[in-house]
């Protein structure tokens, strides 16, 4: 049974730490109200950005986790990310890849290829240091510690279902601008 | 008449460039970065700014990240800004047109500080940009005034000035800001 995107949030959140989470699309929703912080920056008006943003931060904060919820539809817009990431080598990131299938805000068309796309091949392919698909929620949580400590950067593409928010049914939340502002004097304020 | 400037001027006036943004990230109060450079520079290679960055090969007290799109590039900028590191970004005005979407959401409406080198590859030597038969050469300028980015050319050694002035622009703005290189860099 494909994993309840809301249900993979919450156990990330309860095991995070003081991990930089970067949602987009489908998750930005769910997350806002699983983890209100300012520890968060959300990719929306930008598909396909989470997973270069994520890989910023995580080089410019070596000392910290960071963690991107990407889609599937969002990283096909920005693919070439994973060559990118491979050769930045960010030891702390870890890149989860919600994968659904389909453009879920649009209405639910197909992605190109659907769900026949191997992500984790590609991952692998461009030089990620592990690549890993996981099906079910126990093995989630199961894999989480690790996920967090283990050296970077890491690709895990997550079957799930879809979303039950998506950014056009649940709008609201801080604006972009706002998000950064806190996330950066956050991180200031930390050192 | 506009002239080619050398690729170790603007290797230099980089590196006073980020001593600068490391010093006022320090009085901001960041910490001590985990590394020895000055700062991050993320590429898309062009062909027009080809011994700069061939220069940079050999430097160390620069990072080069090169990426495969210039929309990527913009994003680990914001990412690598967030995370106080100076940064800035070296690419071609293809890569500008091709990533108008990123320029508009992330740098303009995400309020992020965004420095541009941009080479105006195939810019004829005695022609104002706006006047060249080359349509990637002509419309760098008027996209970037549609957009309301700010924005200078370097047109010879004594220009580089503009460099730091732009950088500082960026952060002060909290915005784009763009140098064009108006000859292939030597």
């Amino acid at each position: 049974m494909a994993i309840k995107p809301e249900e993979a949030l919450k156990a990330i959140a309860a095991a995070r730490g003081n991990a930089i989470c970067v949602p987009t699309m489908t998750t930005s929703p769910a997350w806002r109200e699983i983890a209100p912080d300012d520890l968060s920056v959300g990719c929306v008006g930008f598909m396909g950005g989470a997973s270069a943003m994520g890989a910023g931060l995580a080089l410019a904060r070596p000392e910290r986790r960071v963690i991107v919820f990407d889609g599937d539809g969002s990283l096909l817009m920005q693919l070439g990310s994973l060559a990118t990431i491979a050769g930045a080598r960010p030891r702390n990131l870890v890149h989860l890849l919600f994968k659904n299938g389909v453009y879920h805000t649009s209405g639910s068309q197909d992605i190109p290829g659907g769900l026949t796309v191997d992500f984790v091949t590609m991952a692998r392919g461009a030089g990620y240091k592990s690549a890993m698909a996981i099906t079910t929620l126990e093995e989630f949580k199961r894999k989480l510690p690790e996920l967090l400590t283990a050296e970077g950067p890491i690709f895990v593409e997550l079957h799930t279902s879809l979303a039950d928010q998506t950014p056009m049914t649940a709008r609201g939340g801080r604006s972009f601008p706002d998000q950064v502002e806190q996330l950066r004097s956050k991180l200031l304020a930390a050192r | 008449m506009a002239e080619s400037i050398p690729a170790p001027l603007i290797i230099d006036t980089l590196k006073d460039t980020f001593r600068e943004a490391r010093a006022a990230r320090t009085a901001e109060g960041w910490p001590a970065s985990r590394h020895d450079f000055l700062g991050w520079i993320l590429s898309v290679p062009d062909t027009h700014q080809k011994t700069v960055l061939a220069a940079l090969d050999k430097e160390d007290s620069l990072r080069v990240i090169t990426c495969a799109t210039e929309d990527e590039a913009a994003t680990m900028a914001a990412g690598l800004y967030m995370g106080g590191e100076p940064v800035m970004l070296m690419i071609q005005h293809a890569g500008l047109y091709a990533s108008v979407n990123t320029l508009r959401g992330v740098a303009m409406d995400g309020k992020i500080p965004m420095f541009y080198m941009i080479g105006l590859l195939s810019r004829e030597k005695d022609k104002d940009p706006k006047e060249s038969r080359h349509s990637m050469v002509r419309f760098a300028e008027p996209l970037l005034d549609t957009f309301s980015v700010p924005h200078a050319r370097l047109e010879g050694p004594n220009d580089v000035h503009l460099i730091p002035e732009y950088y500082r622009l960026s952060r002060q703005r909290k915005g784009p800001a763009v140098v064009l290189v108006g000859l292939e860099t030597i």
